[in-house]
């Protein structure tokens, strides 16, 4: 599905990201954590074909991906959320996640359908023709989410979408990434929320200054010196015991 | 390919109705304006008030095709009187040099501008809101002093003159009726292609782009393409407009025609009248245009520039209490009436 070679990017004299290898495979939840600044967004950007690798080779679908061409990564299958959402401010919360069908699916009316059957799933549905500035940051965040999924993507890159939600919207959240892979969709998911992702991913990269400290399920990772060292602290490895 | 085929047969969609301008659907407001624009360049005969209703048509299709890039697109362009420089003056140089009909000139010029406006935003790739503005204004200086000095080709600040013998073919009329009817049909014909990218998935990848560019690379649109599309398509409409006026007003010099005043012009319209919809620019050049000219005939003979200024404060005004425009006011005014009557019916109701 994905399959990441060594990849580097520097910017200046730092590499923001550095010597990271990894494989993704198909119907897999792959979650990325690590402390701010570790170079997890970054990475993201490289996946996303919104950054440029200094050096290494990013393949998706085993072809090497178009590096800066973020449209051209986003036309073979491969949707993402950003961390800040981007919704287009002027449409209704309808046409926002109609726009991402509309690729698929050439007139605004058949996109309408995938849209409908989207934000049912998503279950924002009553907040179809609300204007995108009336949404609470919950509600953004599901409509990121929404926006992704109408492209009808194979691999989904989610970021930080746990932030900002309260705690039963973070389960509803967990139980929507859960089935994904269901659905036929492959997730890459950085999340700063541990208990979400450690709950729903399958696997975990842990990443420190730009490079890969650890890799493996949730359980072994939590259990991981380094990692505990790194990032999740003494009181996560108690609490995880 | 079925898929494609498919998709391209169910195309043409039902044409949907509402009351006031929605985006996506013909609103009947929409089509009582335009009726009625019809019906007055058919009725009215006083020369004085045809001349200014052919003025208003011109801009409110001129106004549209600004609106495409600026509206739609989020590209606010202070330079489209070089499009509507190139039309005029490409156009009338055809005709007056090697004689072609100004009705094949007016292709070549929308041909032209269009390469321009492509070129332009090409260049301009990697600049943004003020920087974009600037650089278009600069664009359009550009054009006016090239238009100056290349004497040979444009007669520089003398201008070009259109021989007044009436000829369908070269598209000059002794009567005003086929000017009326020729404006009427660009901004009906405008309106339409307005109307339409708003239905279509073009139309929506313009709003995405202009809204967010990241979020629209993110779902597979290339927002470079997306915009030089926008502006070429408005720069060669602009330019069939600058081919009608050189053809209604038969003389052209550099300094009027490809003049910023002309830029702000169509940016002013759209924004009276409400940015990104096919109704605002309709409605903002029929308040703008009949009020200028109005104003000018009134009281340039008293006090010189006061026109001007009383025009200025009218405009603030509608800006500063209209921020969407009149279209948005005139959709505001419609949904709040409708839940006032949808309350009504609750009430009486409720009293049954």
């Amino acid at each position: 599905m994905l399959k990441l070679d060594a990849v580097g990017r520097q910017f200046g004299s730092l590499w923001a990201v550095r010597d990271v290898s990894f494989i993704v495979e198909p119907s897999e939840i792959v979650g990325i954590i690590g402390p701010n600044g570790a170079g997890k967004s970054t990475l993201f950007n490289l996946i996303a074909g919104a950054v440029v690798p200094t050096a290494g080779m990013i393949r998706f679908l085993d072809r090497t991906i178009d590096y800066g061409k973020p449209y051209q990564v986003a036309r073979r299958g491969l949707a993402r959320t950003f961390q800040i959402p981007k919704p287009f401010k002027q449409l209704t919360v309808r046409e926002n996640v109609m726009l991402s069908a509309l690729r698929r699916h050439h007139t605004p009316r058949q996109a309408n359908a995938v849209a409908m059957a989207t934000m049912e799933f998503i279950r924002i549905i009553e907040l179809a023709e609300a204007s995108v500035a009336s949404l609470t940051v919950g509600q953004l965040k599901k409509l990121e989410l929404a926006r992704a999924l109408a492209t009808e993507p194979v691999l989904l890159l989610l970021d930080e979408v746990m932030a900002g939600l309260t705690p039963p919207e973070i389960k509803e959240m967990m139980t929507v990434i859960g089935a994904l892979p269901k659905r036929g969709i492959t997730v890459v998911w950085v999340e700063h929320v541990m208990m979400a992702i450690m709950n729903v991913a399958e696997r975990i990269v842990v990443m420190h200054q730009g490079q890969i400290i650890a890799q493996g399920t949730p359980a072994d990772v939590s259990k991981n010196p380094t990692v505990i060292g790194a990032y999740l602290g003494e009181k996560y490895a108690y609490a995880a015991r | 390919m079925g898929a494609g085929r498919i998709a391209g047969a169910e195309g043409i969609q039902a044409i949907s109705f509402s009351v006031a301008p929605r985006r996506g659907a013909v609103s009947i407001i929409e089509i009582v304006v335009l009726a009625s624009c019809i019906v007055a360049a058919v009725v009215v005969s006083n020369r004085y008030a045809v001349d200014i209703m052919i003025r208003t048509f011109l801009w409110a299709g001129l106004a549209l095709a600004w609106n495409i890039a600026g509206g739609y697109a989020g590209l606010i362009s202070f330079g489209h009187a070089a499009f509507f420089g190139i039309g005029a003056y490409t156009s009338t140089i055809l005709l007056l040099k090697y004689g072609v009909p100004p009705w094949f000139g007016m292709l070549a010029g929308a041909l032209i501008a269009g390469c321009a406006g492509a070129l332009l935003t090409k260049v301009c790739a990697r600049l943004r809101g003020p920087f974009f503005i600037l650089s278009t204004l600069a664009a359009g200086e550009v054009v006016r002093i090239a238009a100056l000095n290349w004497r040979t080709l444009t007669g520089g600040s003398e201008g070009l003159e259109i021989p007044p013998v009436p000829s369908v073919v070269d598209m000059v009329f002794k009567s005003q009726w086929p000017y009326v009817t020729i404006m009427v049909a660009y901004m009906l014909a405008m309106f339409a292609l307005s109307a339409w990218i708003e239905q279509t998935r073009y139309g929506y990848y313009l709003f995405a782009t202009r809204d967010d560019e990241d979020g629209a690379s993110a779902i597979g649109i290339n927002p470079s393409h997306t915009r030089i599309a926008a502006m070429a398509v408005s720069a060669g409409t602009t330019a069939i407009g600058g081919t009608l006026f050189a053809q209604y007003f038969l003389y052209l010099d550099p300094t009027h025609v490809i003049s910023p005043d002309i830029s702000f012009q169509f940016a002013l319209i759209c924004a009276v009248g409400g940015l990104g919809t096919a109704s605002g620019p309709v409605f903002g050049a029929l308040i703008i245009v009949p009020l200028s000219e109005l104003l000018r005939g009134l009281l340039s003979q008293s006090t010189s520039g006061l026109h001007l200024v009383i025009y200025g404060i009218i405009v603030i005004i509608v800006i500063l209490y209209f921020p969407s425009g009149v279209s948005g006011a005139i959709s505001r005014a419609a949904s709040k009436l409708s839940l006032a009557a949808g309350f009504a019916a609750r009430v009486q109701a409720k009293k049954m």
